[in-house]
This record gives structure tokens, C-alpha cells and sequence, in this order.
């Protein structure tokens, strides 16, 4: 899954570490969410969500298309 | 100091963290406490690896080691348990999977070639160490890669 975690953390002008420390995880975790290597949860998604002020689709995509419930 | 520097939250550790070392720190030291105890057993007897791993215990020893091995580990994985985080607790795991899968694999095997005379008895330490390893393995690569 894709995600905007990089791009969001460097416009805070935030380490990994410290990005880690606010949301009370490794800063391992935030390497492997960061390169896609790791899909958090989703607890840590909404904790995500509210550190970042944003909903979780504009920070994670899933690369499908649209919103139908198909 | 500056706004953006009041605003970094401060680098102590969060009572999560605190856990997750104070756990490992004390299977530590159970270990180095087992390990040290264990050399001084055998201090008697010739110094071999062989002697080491696979030589006579005292009673005394092997019950505290035994007792010093289950309660310590259960202690330290309920608060290991309790302290790491999404990631680390899949990387725990799939660890513990590829382990069981290290056990379940061989054990088996060994077991009927040994009754059909083609091997030595099941080792239970051999299995046990083959089955850590390959959950350490798979522990440090999802951790660590």
C-alpha cells in the first residue's frame, strides 16, 4: 500500500525518530510503513490520521480507484 | 528556544518503551545469571565445548535453572507482550510461526527414520535450537530489513 507518511514527516521537518516518539512507536515502524514494507494497523492509522489532521484515504492509498461499494 | 524547538515533544522514553527494555533487559540478565551458573557447575569438569552443552548437571542447578527458565521467561514476555508495538508484534509472529514450522518439519522425520534404525534418538536441544534459530532469523529480517 502507498502512502504520503514520507512527504508528510518532511514537511513538518520531522526524524523518524521523532515522528516514532509521537506516535509512541519504533522508528523501525515508521521505516517499514514509510517503504511500504509494513501496512500499520488501524489503530495506528487513526492515530496517523489525527497526528497528521487528516483522513486516512489522503494518506494511504490503496490504489483502487473510486469509492463504490461493489 | 525557539517555538519549534518547544514544540519536539522530549526524547525520555514513553512507559511503552520503558517495558519493552525493562523486559529485555531482565531476560538478560536471567540469561547471563543461568549461563554464568551453568559454567560454574561444571567448573569441576574438563573444559569442552562438548562438556559444556552435554555434560552432568548438579539437581541443585538443574531446578533453579529450570524455575530461574519458565518463571523468568513468563514474566518477560507479558511485559514484552504488553510493550511492543504493531510491527514488532508481527514480527514477532511470523517468527514464531517459521519457528513452529522449524519444529513441526523435522521432529516427525527424525522421529521415524530413527525407529526404522537410519538415525540417532530425537535430540530435543538440536530441534529446540534449529526451531530459535529460524525464529530469530525471520524476527530480525521483519524488524530489522
Amino acid at each position: 500500500m502507498n502512502n504520503k507518511l514520507k512527504v508528510l514527516r518532511a514537511m513538518r521537518n520531522w526524524s523518524q525518530a521523532e515522528l516514532a516518539d509521537r506516535l509512541d512507536v519504533s522508528r523501525q515502524a515508521v521505516n517499514a510503513i514509510e517503504t511500504g514494507k509494513y501496512d500499520p494497523s488501524l489503530p495506528l492509522a487513526f492515530k496517523l490520521a489525527r497526528l497528521f489532521d487528516m483522513p486516512i484515504e489522503e494518506i494511504f492509498d490503496d490504489g483502487h480507484e473510486g469509492n463504490d461499494n461493489d | 528556544m525557539t517555538d519549534a524547538d518547544a514544540s519536539k515533544p522530549r526524547r525520555r522514553m514513553s512507559p511503552r518503551q520503558k517495558r519493552y527494555w525493562t523486559s529485555l533487559g531482565l531476560a538478560a540478565v536471567i540469561g547471563g545469571v543461568v549461563g554464568g551458573w551453568m559454567v560454574a557447575d561444571q567448573a569441576d569438569a574438563p573444559h569442552s565445548a562438548a562438556t559444556l552443552f552435554s555434560g552432568a548437571l548438579t539437581p541443585g542447578f538443574a531446578i533453579g535453572a529450570s524455575l530461574a527458565w519458565a518463571i523468568g521467561l513468563a514474566i518477560c514476555m507479558i511485559i514484552y507482550h504488553r510493550a511492543i508495538d504493531d510491527h514488532e508484534e508481527r514480527a514477532w509472529l511470523w517468527a514464531s510461526m517459521a519457528g513452529w514450522y522449524a519444529f513441526i518439519f523435522p521432529a516427525p522425520v527424525w522421529w521415524v527414520l530413527h525407529r526404522a534404525g537410519m538415525a540417532p534418538p530425537v535430540d530435543a536441544m538440536i530441534l529446540f535450537v534449529f526451531s530459535l534459530v529460524a525464529n530469530c532469523i525471520v524476527y530480525l529480517w521483519l524488524k530489522f530489513r
